[in-house]
């Protein structure tokens, strides 16, 4: 049982109720009365990002916000729990109220690759992934002055001088590195990777040309637009808002993939309400408008729900930890 | 710039906006443990059914009282109830206990108001060629930044050179608990998951500024603050006569805050040390500087205020948010489909230009609303009896602890920190070198692996640390805070302990 | 105080916390070991040195030229333990009793611990209702508006 908004009649009888709950949930909250298990939301929820402010996890949490409240009346709070590259949050998961009331984002390949390298507080069987809804494509970004017409130019560069290219990108072990890392070997070449606190940090340091290049996203050239260009993307077709540069895989190099994102609940979380929750995500992600917005900031639509999700980590699973151990990260 | 968006800022709406997001946000930033960020990321969604300008004008306000709001606490309770005003307790809780608070308040008032002024006035008029300066710092620049930051700690111990020291160094061990930003690896847990978040830096500073006081304050049966019977509303006017006297000081500080407001990942805590710093080594006195001296107050909460326009500047111009808040604002700004970028003044310029207007709009309110709260928050901390003032600050550092991150471990971490703080600090050890370490130590490593990375790839190590103009700058002014403290060090040798 | 100056308070606490200081930063130097990664080395390593060298520069001239400064002072000791043992035992119950509890535990020890006056039963309901609406307050602040989970 899911709530689903259709007309503004029913919203705003549903609005009337959701007071009448409100005062309810109060009030009992202030007795500590335990809440019946039930698969419906009562109340604002709780979504729970595990890293600071203004990151890709962030924003597509924030696109998300105004869809939720349309299509289920209530408010989607967004927190943030920033610690150890997510894994403060992640850790703490499975101690939160399972009632379907607090979600987390969560991130390949970090759910993946860090519990493989130390004992972080959680292993990523543990988190209750309901759903992926988006991904970033790997992409490499150069500044729109660069002497790097097109990837051609890199790879020759980097052959000719083993180690000066320099590239930005997000954190160690992370999804820019595995990139990295990857192409390396696919070209040929050595790149030396310069890693950054996010996204911003690593952008900031390709625009002041403190790096000639940048292992970044999609994301980052919608963002940037004009300043900045984009050398080839990980993706299967070409992304819609970049007709013009080139996927890996055209050029020769078989790469495809990028950071996943997904929402998990704690996995205390009874069957029907991770079904609800798969269903509302869904919902909102086959929604035109919120797909168009997506795309308009450049992240790649992905539809992975509670029932797939298993097949679906168990091939990146498979596929991150054997690339993170070709490249040494972890034993 | 043209002059239809001032007066679209000024409509009643937008105006009650301001007024609104200023109070809010002085009384959020006032109560340690809650930020700027964490306000601004709960009224997101009010934003989502205003029209841009508004909702900017909106959160652009609350951040500005927030920065404020914090030094309320910094100078009454010596614990900044933001990251941002840790500089202000320096100066603002010696002079609170010697009976000036209510003046150290409304300096803080009018130094902030000038501040956010300069910043806002910055980010209308420069903020395309400042953002250059934005991207014009590499991560080197950062390294000698954060040396620069940490040559405070030597001329602030004045006489405990060596305590200062090991407590910055120490501070910089507490930052690289848990897992390492800048590789993979997981660092002085032994084995704890506790410690994998690391030590967050609101938490230690509610630590190691808040609790001691409290600890002694029970302990002893005086009262918490002086009070000064007569005099009461004078205050405002001396404190305004005051500020005019330190105009130069004003002036610098604001201009250090904008700038160092740019840079990304610097922030308002950097912002304040660095003024301050200037301020003591070109100030007539010295030694007065962390006993009570107005100057220190006026050159860290305008330096402060000043951030908020400045970190806007990357944050509008580049799409790179300044500080924390920042990055909020831009996400509010996309779901609204505004595009941050170069494009973004001309594009969007209405929006942007409307903003600005309100964001010194907001500044302008917050000199009537920030002295009027300031009076009221002084006179209640000053006649609340201690007995009920101890447990309150008590409760509000175990709220606000645990409301950084909804741990309950972080709060006995804070608690653990405390007493350790209260601790050494009895022997000479001082809290504000160790939270100076906390924050500066990531800023440090960071830049300093980055730049080694890159210097060692291109086969320019030297170069790259001591070849680039701004580090070679930076380095200088350094050098030139170092000289001083130790050259007085050496001056009274016999008479103190190092 | 009659101690001479080799033996005092102040001296024997300064001491003991600069050797407290080197042994962390040896623990430090230690734990670098076990790091994969030579970058995630350099830091700590670096700054654990600087500890050593501050803190046991300190700690000689310390010895060389002993002095009063420093200490506990003055001060009513089971005030201090009372208050943060208490806010301590917040802490571990929170968890079991909830938000507002063990904030009263919090609070009333507070109070207990910082009135020095004499108690009235004027002072008992004031102090205890005014200690009860900010707590009530701050909790619907923390856990209503900003939506901060409270156990």
């Amino acid at each position: 049982m899911f709530k689903n908004n259709e007309t503004a009649e029913i919203g705003r009888n549903k609005m009337l109720k959701k007071h009448i709950k409100n005062t309810v949930a109060i009030i009992a909250a202030a007795t500590s009365f335990a809440s019946i298990a039930s698969a419906e939301i009562n109340g604002p929820v709780n979504y729970i990002i595990p890293f600071g402010p203004g990151g890709e996890s962030d924003i597509s949490a924030r696109l998300q916000q105004p869809f939720f409240k349309d299509k289920f009346g209530e408010d989607m709070v967004v927190s943030y729990q920033p610690g150890g590259g997510g894994a403060v949050g992640w850790a703490s998961l499975n101690g939160l109220n399972g009632d379907g009331q607090t979600i987390m984002g969560v991130n390949l390949p970090h759910i993946i690759i860090k519990p493989a390298q130390k004992n972080v507080g959680f292993k990523t069987d543990d988190l209750n992934t309901f759903y992926m809804f988006h991904y970033t494509p790997d992409a490499i970004v150069v500044t729109a002055d660069s002497p790097y017409q097109t990837l051609a130019d890199l790879v020759a560069d980097a052959k000719a001088n083993p180690g000066q290219v320099t590239m930005s990108g997000s954190g160690k072990a992370s999804a820019n590195h595995l990139a990295q890392i990857k192409f390396d070997k696919l070209a040929g070449t050595l790149t030396t990777y310069v890693p950054f606190k996010g996204t911003g940090a690593a952008v900031t340091a390709l625009l002041g040309k403190q790096t000639v290049a940048e292992w970044g996203y999609t994301t980052v050239g919608a963002k940037q637009g004009d300043a900045v260009r984009m050398l080839a993307v990980a993706m299967e077709n070409r992304h819609p808002l970049f007709p013009d540069v080139p996927t890996f895989k055209e050029l020769g190099y078989d790469m495809t993939g990028g950071a996943y994102r997904g929402i998990a609940l704690p996995n205390s979380a009874s069957a029907e309400t991770t079904k609800m929750w798969s269903d509302m995500i869904a919902e909102i992600n086959t929604d035109p408008a919120f797909q168009k917005k997506m795309l308009d900031g450049g992240f790649a639509m992905l539809d992975v729900d509670s029932a797939g999700m298993k097949d679906f980590m168990a091939a990146r699973v498979e596929e991150y930890l054997k690339d993170a151990r070709e490249a040494g990260l972890i034993k | 710039m043209e002059f239809s968006h001032f007066l679209s800022a000024m409509t009643p709406f937008n105006i009650a906006l301001a007024l609104f997001g200023v109070v809010a946000g002085t009384v959020i930033g006032s109560i340690p443990g809650l930020t700027a960020t964490m306000a601004l990321a709960v009224l997101v969604p009010i934003t989502f059914s205003m029209d841009p300008a508004s909702a900017l004008i909106l959160l652009g306000a609350i951040y500005t009282g927030a920065i404020y709001g914090g030094a309320y606490a910094a100078i009454l309770l010596n614990t900044p109830g933001t990251p941002s005003a840790i500089a202000t307790t320096f100066d603002g809780y010696p002079m609170a206990k010697r009976g000036d608070g209510d003046l150290a308040v409304a300096l803080a008032c009018f130094s902030s108001v000038f501040g956010g002024m300069v910043g806002a006035i910055a980010l209308l008029l420069l903020a395309p060629p400042l953002s250059k300066v934005a991207l014009a710092f590499g991560p080197v620049e950062y390294f000698w930044l954060s040396i620069f930051g940490l040559s405070l700690i030597a001329s602030l111990s004045n006489g405990n050179l060596m305590k200062g020291l090991a407590g910055g160094a120490f501070g910089m061990i507490l930052s690289t608990v848990g897992v390492a930003e800048i590789s993979a690896d997981i660092r002085l847990t032994f084995g704890s998951q506790v410690m994998i978040g690391g030590f967050g830096v609101v938490g230690a500073l509610i630590g190691l500024y808040c609790i001691p006081v409290l600890i002694d304050l029970v302990a002893t049966p005086e009262r918490h603050l002086k009070v000064e019977e007569n005099v009461k509303s004078v205050r405002i006017s001396e404190a305004f006569k005051i500020a005019m006297r330190s105009k130069f000081n004003l002036i610098r500080s604001s201009v250090v805050g904008t700038l160092v407001g740019i840079l990304p990942g610097a922030g308002g805590s950097v912002a304040g040390l660095v003024a301050y710093s200037e301020a003591k080594r070109t100030g007539k006195d010295h030694q007065k500087f962390g006993e009570g001296e107005p100057d220190g107050i006026i050159a860290t909460e305008s330096a402060n205020s000043a951030t908020v326009g400045g970190g806007f500047i990357p944050t509008l111009v580049l799409g790179i948010p300044g500080t924390p808040p920042d990055a909020i604002v831009l996400g509010a700004l996309l779901v609204q489909g505004v595009r941050t970028g170069p494009a973004m003044f001309s594009q969007s310029g209405s929006i942007v230009y409307t903003f600005i207007y309100g964001l010194i709009i907001a500044t302008i309110l917050m000199l009537p609303a920030g002295l009027l709260i300031g009076r009221y928050a002084y006179k209640s901390i000053v006649t609340i009896p201690k007995a009920v003032l101890v447990p309150t600050v008590g409760f509000m550092t175990i709220i606000g602890t645990f409301a950084i991150r909804n741990s309950v471990s972080d709060v006995i971490i804070m608690l653990c920190l405390g007493v350790f703080g209260w601790l050494i600090a009895r022997f000479g050890f001082a809290a504000s070198p160790i939270v100076l370490g906390l924050i500066l130590g990531p800023i440090a490593e960071q830049g300093f692996v980055q730049g080694w990375t890159i210097g060692a790839a291109t086969n320019n190590l030297i170069g790259m640390f001591f070849g680039r103009p701004i580090s070679q700058a930076i380095i200088a002014f350094t050098l030139m805070t170092l000289i001083l403290p130790i050259y007085l060090a050496y001056k009274k040798q016999p008479h103190k302990e190092v | 105080m009659g101690t001479s100056s080799s033996k005092s308070q102040g001296q024997f606490g300064s001491l003991f916390i600069s050797t407290l200081f080197i042994f962390i930063g040896l623990i430090t130097l230690y734990d670098t070991t076990s790091y994969s990664d030579r970058d995630s080395q350099v830091f700590p390593q670096t700054v654990a040195i600087i500890l050593i060298i501050t803190a046991g520069t300190s700690l000689v001239t310390r010895l060389l030229k002993p002095s009063n400064e420093g200490g506990f002072g003055e001060g009513i000791w089971w005030r201090r333990v009372l208050f943060i043992s208490a806010m301590f035992i917040t802490c571990f119950a929170m968890p079991i009793i909830g938000f507002l509890a063990s904030g009263v535990i919090a609070f009333t020890s507070g109070l207990i611990a910082a009135m020095h006056d004499k108690w009235s039963f004027r002072t008992v309901l004031i102090y205890g209702c005014s200690g009860a609406i900010i707590m009530v307050s701050f909790f619907i602040l923390f856990k209503f508006i900003l939506f901060v989970p409270l156990p």
